[in-house]
């Protein structure tokens, strides 16, 4: 395996509740390979990402980019790791999509001109050049979903970690932003139920239940298993299913 | 979902349009100032704020009819106080009415002061108005970091800005699907105990809400500083704008003093 950009080794969290959300973790994520985390619901999969991004206290170990995650670390952790939420309105922020997209640039440090490169980079790179100046309340779903996108993208980071990026949006739209995700380079870890979305985009799926994962191994055959799927709540993705 | 946005013009592209917002904020502010300035009972010297906001307003392209709502909307809170001054305020009798053992007077000096009140307040508000009708909201914000408004402020301003809409869409949201099952009838009390329960899932879901938003900002580096506002640099047409209001203003005041000596 390549060098590893994601280790996850026995990660365990346990809500105030009592419930068990996160029960043994582990699984490595190699730069540049793009992960379906699939899952049916309550399997732990955000809560995993909320995880490694140092938002839980969990424990067990978790190294991002070289950096082990404790909580002095967490920063640096979350700088080599763009999370975007699942909820656009909740990422953007700022009342102009060119100040959201410098926010997290400005807080790395960086000078205005850098800023300013990064701001048009990121933009560009999810077909939204020239919004700087729109609100988030003035685009459109899918325009708010690439928003957030360009928001972690401008950091450079060097994995992204995707919750459920396609939920809300029409099938233009989910195109649209399948399209860019296989365009990327970057390390991948999209979290979701949407299967074709995986199957498209991620060599290799991970399928988690009860807060451990159940199966690991490439999106085309853990994806194309009906017994495997079907015993942990969720279906064959619709392109499968109708070949069947 | 859609709303009456408070910067719903804000994205023209007209010459008062064009001007940096600081300049425009500050001119917007040095007008209200000298409005307000300007002592009981005249109404002369708002003359020329008036015929300069709807100069403004012309070049801007504000409609008329939105205007007029708009500050129909906001009259009531002047309407309370400028309403009761015709009948309170000593003076000349001008008009009076026998209500019973009462008789009400209405004083020369009265409806002086009620017109004078109304009109300083009809022009502060379209002054507000229209820079907001001519900037978009983010410029605003420039405006005020630019007149080294603490940034706290601004930034707050700014969320509570951004995040109105989508409270407001949560709670036509939960206030639809209370309603889609509200069949009009049974006790009044289970009806209005829904609507309370409203208010609370609204309270919660804001609470929630706020903590994604802390996580997303922290998982892009958010320590507690909040970065500086963006700023346009003013160029030359942008300080005759701010010139010409702060000549406005002065005349405003010049002319407030040469009527009372």
């Amino acid at each position: 395996m390549a060098e590893r950009v994601l280790e996850l080794r026995d990660v365990r969290y346990r809500y105030p509740t009592g419930a068990e959300a996160l029960d043994g973790v582990t699984f490595d994520v190699g730069a540049g390979e793009k992960v379906g985390l699939v899952g049916p619901n309550g399997a732990g999969k955000s809560t995993l990402l909320l995880a490694i991004a140092g938002f839980l206290p969990a424990e067990g170990h978790i190294r991002v980019a070289g950096h082990t995650l404790t909580a002095s670390t967490a920063r640096d952790v979350r700088r080599h790791l763009g999370l975007v939420f699942q909820d656009p309105d909740d990422q953007l922020f700022m009342p102009r999509l060119g100040e959201d997209v410098a926010f997290g640039p400005q807080t790395m440090g960086l000078g205005p001109a850098e800023v300013e490169t990064r701001v048009a980079e990121a933009l560009e790179a999810v077909g939204l050049a020239g919004y700087e100046d729109r609100s988030p309340h003035h685009l459109s779903q899918g325009e708010k979903q690439r928003a957030a996108l360009a928001t972690v993208l401008a950091m450079r980071p060097q994995i992204l970690a995707l919750d459920e990026p396609t939920a809300g949006l029409d099938p233009r739209a989910r195109r649209r932003l399948m399209d860019l995700l296989r365009g990327f380079a970057s390390t991948l870890l999209v979290v979701g139920h949407d299967l074709d979305l995986i199957l498209r985009v991620c060599g290799r799926a991970v399928l988690m239940d009860s807060g451990r994962v159940a199966a690991d191994g490439p999106a085309e055959q853990l994806l194309a298993d009906r017994v495997l799927l079907e015993s942990h709540g969720l279906e064959l993705p619709p392109s499968l299913a109708d070949r069947a | 979902m859609h709303h009456a946005m408070l910067d719903h013009f804000a994205g023209r592209d007209t010459p008062a349009h064009r001007i940096a917002p600081a300049a425009k904020t500050l001119a917007a502010l040095a007008l209200i100032l000298a409005t307000v300035l300007v002592r009981r009972d005249h109404l002369l010297p708002f003359a020329p704020v008036a015929a300069a906001l709807a100069v403004y307003a012309a070049v801007g392209r504000v409609p008329v009819s939105y205007t007029l709502k708009r500050l129909l909307i906001v009259s009531p809170f002047a309407a309370a106080i400028v309403l009761l001054l015709p009948f309170l305020e000593p003076g000349h009798v001008v008009w009076q009415a026998d209500l019973g053992p009462w008789t009400v007077h209405v004083t020369d000096a009265g409806l002086a002061r009620a017109a004078h009140l109304m009109a300083k307040f009809f022009l502060c508000a379209a002054t507000t108005l229209f820079l907001l009708a001519t900037t978009p909201f983010h410029g605003v914000l420039e405006g005020l970091a630019r007149l080294r408004v603490p940034r706290v402020f601004v930034v707050q301003l700014a969320f509570l800005y951004r995040y109105l809409w989508v409270l407001l869409d949560e709670g036509m949201r939960l206030r639809r699907a209370r309603l889609a099952r509200d069949a009009g009838q049974g006790p009044w009390r289970v009806r209005f105990r829904s609507r309370a329960a409203l208010v609370g899932v609204l309270f919660l879901r804001t609470f929630d809400r706020a903590e994604r938003i802390y996580w997303a900002m922290a998982a892009r580096g958010f320590d507690g500083r909040l970065p500086a506002p963006a700023v346009r640099k003013m160029q030359a047409k942008d300080a005759v704008f701010l010139a010409a209001a702060a000549a406005l203003a002065l005349a405003v005041l010049l002319l407030d003093r040469l009527l009372y000596g």
